[in-house]
């Protein structure tokens, strides 16, 4: 039997939906693969949105906005374009970046939008299904989406993007620009020590365990787990389980 | 002294007159919207999309009847016509004769079950006599109000004493034969004329066959053919064996242009022609159209783009050239003879198909209505407006929206019928 | 409302064979009857007919329904309806939702039906998870200043305001030229009548004079704020900072000529610009025996595709002026194709052949060639070029976008077109209204028109604007962001983000909130908050993630 991929699509009201719709009223047929969620700009595609998608076993997710310069909220889709960035980062870590795309469409182009769907649906084929319906492997990308749910989440990573934009135009409060590269930096590192933050916790939530311990399972190194373990003391989200021999156990305190 | 009455009449209910309504009644403004049909909507309603968007017409023309049934500050007057205009602007009495529907407007549910028993066929208007519809009927199924009626002129118990079936199946009653046509009068402060045209019958054109031969249609007929709505629900087959037409010849300004018939430019048929060329290669992507033209007029926003996608992408060939005549073959395939206007030579070419743009034609009875209203017309029976303020009639608080006044496309005609509302608010709501 | 039990009513339309020839309405119809919370499915052959409404206003009462759902086609054009019929039957309008089985289904999937059957199936079960989150909203109500503000003192600027403080409304006019009457004022005669553009230009002394009328001229605009109903705008007028209010703003900045440099040999001697005619035809200074005219100059090529809509119409009528001052010249029009439509133009086009005019058809692959004395023009037929003499050749340039557009649509937040005049909401039905409220179009800033076009135009734009103005109160969307100050950190990057600048620290409790009527509801400060504590109204995280777990999960 075909794989018949499971796609999900968010869709802008003003360009992207009107596109879809006159696909529709120009008869262009094109894959039933795809389900629309429509949403006023593609700027409120939250990423956790996608994260979410993925862990309930949908194998493509298509973001389609107002070209950039068109879109009916003035920035929204620059916006847009920064967190699938981000997002596309996150997921690259776990091999899931290759099923998502953000793309444009305007309410003109409702032949673009039936192309951009065949593609998609061809792309998404072509990669299989998503491994969270491979029952061997489910718990482990499960826990892979969770570490990127938790990042997605993360209030720093978060105000960093919600940010980018000001940051590397305007400048900071004290009118220091950060340039791109720069920040794209800062960005990785954050998102990296985010998933393994959360590997962290996942290794953690039973029962207390050593540094050491956790450096051999998360395969990272003890000193940087260590800077991890200070960071999610200071969060408030691990804590000090027993000391044994003078080599502390942590444990993780609060469900995240 | 005179009233100033913040009311306005409303004469037609097209898109134009509908759009005028909406816009006094958004306005505050009190509106009497007087309509000869049983159901408003016009001739937008009939068409299958709109050009330069494509959008299907009764789609995006549907919430704005609704709405218009729905306002608190617009009265609708169906089966409707005036009959009579007294006083002067800002206190206009105007005496309406509504024909009766036989139907009770407030019992009818539109069930549809008076229709499926009437026994009587008559040819449906609405579809370009293309399919039959009974004497009991609606004007078009998603029409508003969306009540039945009973057409005095075919009912057998007007014409032979006899029948009654629809009274006795109709659960709720609402068929009243005892109805009598009404006069009403109604005070107004000014009155807007959104009455739309009829279209040109090219049958006086004997050369291009039209009637005579099966496969030669009018673009209104052709609207309803390929509508999914209409009588072939959208499956486009030429009416002489119902086979596929593959290739589709437009003529344009066929009644226009023309000094023998109507001399003036009927302003859409360039763009409407591409429009459902257009819509016939969507139906089928083997579809070759020939478009016969004099001049390509596509000078509105995003026309001349509209008519390059129609080379492009839809395969359309614009042909400039003049139409002699049409023959058919022995197999009842049109054959076009025509002048190439660039090389001057006559040739002719066969077709499956072929579709005239006939022009735009005042309303049959605008003289009649001019009359009453006491307003000019031009030379070509078209309500006579004001050169600059092209929504001033040649009478004070009457004005005029729409291709009663010139032929004209949606856009225009609802950019005239705002202009209209504002020219009558001015009028009325004068300090 | 929390406490109340979630009754869900679902209505799927067959729109005739639209959706119901392709998918299978029966089976969606007892499959949504299995969804939880509903707890009425039912078919309707056009859900939009006044039968399908009064079917959902029954329904909603006889099975007490508390969320409605039609599947029919799109929310983009259907939701209003369906809302307010909602409303009637007394259901808050934020409880409907909407799902697209026709425009995204139906008729996408035409060759596919049960393909299709399912995605509706998946489509509708997502509908019925967000309908039973879906909140009640309050559509706001805000005071309406009763004045409107129109941008341009052109023909159509002047017509407009002209026609509102003829309705009792106040007016304020702003130009940024130190005269009224723009492109007009370089006109000689107008089309068709002939008559002196100078008639016309009187308007100028009926808007001076209107007591409702304030006219700001040389006034350059500086910023403009505020929303529908109650906009401020600051001009600079002798360097004067002057903010005025309004409810309603009309733009009406028209267009200029393209320059003529660099086309046919332009020399501004005796090859001219037709808007340069004007002027000599004023001045009554010409007397040439040759004069030859080329349509399309600059335009309906590739850098500019449009057709400019009003130069066939301005050459045929400077060609009869031409012809009447001296009936033995020769005048001549190269063209593409004559842009006469209507009874009036092509009336007037028919005059000018009578008159001996001598037009000439050109191809744009062979376009005319300037000879010292004469041009070049192609002839299909003969295969060759023909001479057409000339002493005087007149260019007819298209009207462009005046360059400030770009500036003023930012500070409107409207869009412009590709070609940067003002786009509309909608060609076909909402040709003088932009998306964003309060604020229309008339005359060329839309679309290059002529005198009877602007005017009629503006006094649509009038009429549109009065539809608000009139009104004492307007009410306003409920579907916004809030934000829940329990949880925000004052952090403002949605403050930062926001387009519109909706989000402010109100100085007073010293909380981040949200204005609700300069709110678009777009969302984007709630997907960017890294706390998490902003809700986007109708479309809340909740709602949204419902439907993409029951999508994965079903």
């Amino acid at each position: 039997m075909v794989f018949e991929p499971k796609i999900l699509g968010f869709l802008c009201n003003w360009c992207s939906y009107a596109g879809a719709d006159l696909a529709g009223v120009s008869r262009i047929q094109y894959p039933t693969n795809v389900r629309v969620i429509r949403v006023m700009c593609s700027g409120r595609v939250d990423p956790v949105f996608i994260a979410e998608a993925f862990m309930n076993g949908i194998d493509g997710v298509l973001v389609l906005g107002c070209h950039l310069g068109d879109c009916h909220y003035i920035s929204g889709n620059y916006e847009a374009e920064l967190k699938m960035k981000m997002l596309s980062k996150t997921l690259s870590m776990i091999s899931f970046s290759d099923r998502v795309r953000l793309d444009w469409v305007s309410a003109a182009e409702g032949n673009r939008f039936a192309q951009i769907v065949r593609d998609f649906t061809e792309h998404i084929r072509k990669l299989g299904p998503s491994p969270v319906k491979n029952k061997k492997i489910k718990k482990e990308i499960i826990d892979n989406l969770n570490a990127v749910k938790f990042a997605l989440c993360d209030t720093r990573l978060r105000a960093l993007v919600a940010r980018q934009r000001e940051l590397t135009t305007e400048g900071n409060v004290y009118g220091e620009i950060i340039p791109t590269e720069e920040f794209e930096e800062i960005l990785d590192n954050a998102i990296e020590n985010e998933i393994i933050r959360h590997k962290i916790i996942e290794k953690i939530k039973k029962e207390g365990k050593s540094v050491p311990d956790i450096a051999k399972e998360i395969e990272v190194e003890p000193h940087k787990v260590l800077h991890h373990i200070v960071t999610l003391r200071a969060r408030g989200l691990v804590d000090v389980d027993q000391i044994n021999e003078e080599i502390p156990t942590f444990k993780s305190i609060k469900e995240v | 002294m005179s009233k100033n009455l913040k009311r306005v009449m409303v004469i037609g209910g097209g898109i134009a007159g509908i759009q005028a309504s909406l816009d006094l009644a958004e306005r505050g403004i009190k509106v009497e919207l007087i309509e000869k049909n049983a159901c408003i909507g016009g001739r937008m309603a009939q068409l299958d999309k709109t050009f330069p968007t494509n959008d299907c017409s009764i789609c995006i023309l549907a919430p704005k009847l609704a709405e218009c049934s729905r306002h608190p500050n617009i009265t609708l007057h169906t089966l409707s016509e005036v009959k009579n205009l007294s006083g002067q602007p800002r206190n206009f009495n105007v005496k309406i004769f509504k024909k009766a529907r036989y139907v009770k407007e407030d019992e009818c549910i539109n069930c549809g079950l008076c229709i499926e028993k009437c026994p009587m066929r008559v040819d449906d208007e609405f579809d370009m006599k293309l399919r039959k519809r009974r004497a009991i009927y609606i004007d078009y199924v998603q029409g508003v109000p969306s009540i039945m009626r009973i057409d005095r002129k075919n009912c057998l118990l007007f014409t032979k004493d006899a029948c009654r079936i629809c009274e006795k199946v109709c659960e709720r009653e609402a068929i009243d034969f005892d109805q009598k046509d009404e006069e009403l009068e109604l005070n107004v402060g000014s009155i807007i004329v959104a009455t739309g045209y009829d279209i040109f019958d090219p049958k006086t054109l004997g050369s291009l066959g039209y009637g005579r031969y099966p496969n030669v249609v009018t673009a209104l007929e052709f609207e309803r053919l390929i509508c999914a709505s209409g009588p072939l629900d959208g499956h486009l087959k030429r009416p002489s064996d119902k086979n596929d037409p593959k290739k589709l010849a437009f003529i344009n300004c066929v009644g226009s242009r023309d000094i023998k018939n109507n001399p003036y430019c009927s302003s859409c048929c360039c763009m409407y022609t591409t429009k459902e060329a257009m819509i016939a290669y969507e139906h089928d992507n083997e579809i070759d159209t020939s478009i016969f033209y004099i001049d390509l007029r596509a000078a509105g926003k995003g026309f001349r783009e509209y008519i390059q996608r129609g080379c492009d992408d839809y395969a359309i060939k614009y042909i400039k050239g003049k139409v002699a005549k049409i023959l058919e073959d022995d197999q009842k395939n049109p054959l076009i003879v025509y002048e190439d206007i660039t090389t001057s030579q006559v040739k002719q070419l066969k077709f499956d198909l072929v579709i005239l743009a006939t022009s735009m034609i005042p309303k049959k009875d605008a003289g009649n209505l001019a009359k009453i209203l006491g307003i000019k017309i031009n030379d070509f029976n078209f309500f006579k407006a004001n050169s600059y303020q092209p929504q001033i009639s040649s009478k004070e608080g009457i004005f005029l929206c729409g291709a009663c006044r010139e032929p004209m496309d949606i856009p225009s005609s609802v950019v005239d019928a705002s202009g209209a509302a504002a020219k009558a608010a001015e009028i009325v709501m004068r300090g | 409302m929390s406490d109340e039990a979630i009754r869900i009513g679902v209505f799927i339309c067959h729109c005739g064979t639209n959706i119901g020839g392709v998918l299978d309405i029966p089976e969606l119809t007892e499959y949504t009857k299995t969804l939880p919370n509903v707890v009425y499915s039912a078919a309707n052959l056009y859900t939009c007919s006044e039968v399908g409404l009064s079917e959902i206003r029954e329904n909603i009462k006889e099975h007490n329904l508390n969320r409605v759902i039609v599947a029919s086609c799109s929310p983009r054009t259907h939701e209003p309806l369906f809302r307010s019929t909602c409303q009637e039957a007394g259901l808050n309008p934020y409880l409907f939702e909407m799902v697209n089985i026709r425009d995204q289904d139906s008729w996408v999937h035409m060759k596919e039906p049960e393909k299709g059957t399912e995605k509706a199936k998946d489509l509708i079960r997502m509908g019925v998870y967000k309908a039973a989150l879906l909140e009640s909203l309050e559509k706001m109500q805000v005071s309406v200043i009763p004045s409107a503000i129109v941008i341009g003192g052109g023909i159509a600027g002047m017509n407009a305001a002209l026609n509102l403080a003829n309705q009792n409304f106040k007016v304020s006019l702003i130009e940024k030229d130190s005269e009224l009457g723009g492109l007009l004022r370089y006109l000689n005669k107008v089309y068709p009548t002939n008559e002196d553009a100078s008639n016309l230009l009187e308007t100028r002394n009926l808007v001076e004079n209107h007591k409702k009328i304030d006219v700001y001229k040389s006034a350059v605009i500086e910023k403009i704020e505020g929303y529908v109903g109650n906009f401020k705008v600051i001009i600079l007028q002798n360097k004067k900072i002057i903010e005025i209010e309004a409810g309603a703003i009309i733009v009406a900045t028209g267009a200029k000529a393209l320059s003529p440099e660099g086309y046919y040999n332009y020399n501004g001697k005796n090859i001219i610009s037709q808007l340069e005619l004007e002027g000599l035809l004023k001045e009554n200074s010409i007397n040439t025996n040759n004069i030859t005219m080329i349509q399309c100059v600059g335009c309906r090529n590739e850098e500019r595709k449009y057709c400019s809509n009003i130069c066939c119409m301005t050459a045929l009528k400077n060609a009869i002026l031409l012809k009447e001052q001296n009936p033995d010249a020769n005048v001549t029009i190269i063209f593409r194709d004559l842009q006469t439509q209507g009874v009036a133009y092509e009336e007037y086009y028919r005059r000018a052949r009578e008159m001996g005019i001598l037009f000439i058809n050109y191809l744009p692959e062979k376009p005319p060639i300037i000879k010292k004395d004469h041009i070049e023009v192609y002839n299909e037929f003969m295969n060759q070029g023909i001479g057409v003499p000339y002493d005087l050749l007149v260019l007819s340039m298209p009207l462009i976008a005046n360059e400030d557009s770009e500036q003023l649509a930012k500070m409107l937040k409207v869009p412009l077109e590709e070609n940067n005049f003002f786009l509309e909401a909608h060609v076909k039905l909402r040709p003088v209204d932009f998306a964003t409220d309060g604020i229309f179009v008339c005359g060329s800033a839309h679309w290059p028109a002529d005198i009877s076009e602007s005017i009629s135009q503006s006094n649509a734009a009038a009429s549109r604007a009065s539809t608000i103005i009139s009104k004492e109160m307007l009410e306003v969307e409920g579907s916004t962001a809030e934000i829940n100050t329990d949880l925000c950190v004052g952090c403002e990057a949605c403050i930062k983000i926001c387009p519109y600048s909706a989000i402010s620290r109100d100085e007073e409790t010293d909380t981040v909130v949200v204005n609700k009527v300069v709110c678009k509801g777009c969302g984007v400060c709630g997907a960017s908050c890294p706390q998490n504590a902003i809700t986007i109204h109708h479309f809340t995280s909740d709602q949204i993630t419902a439907e993409i777990v029951t999508y994965g999960g079903g």
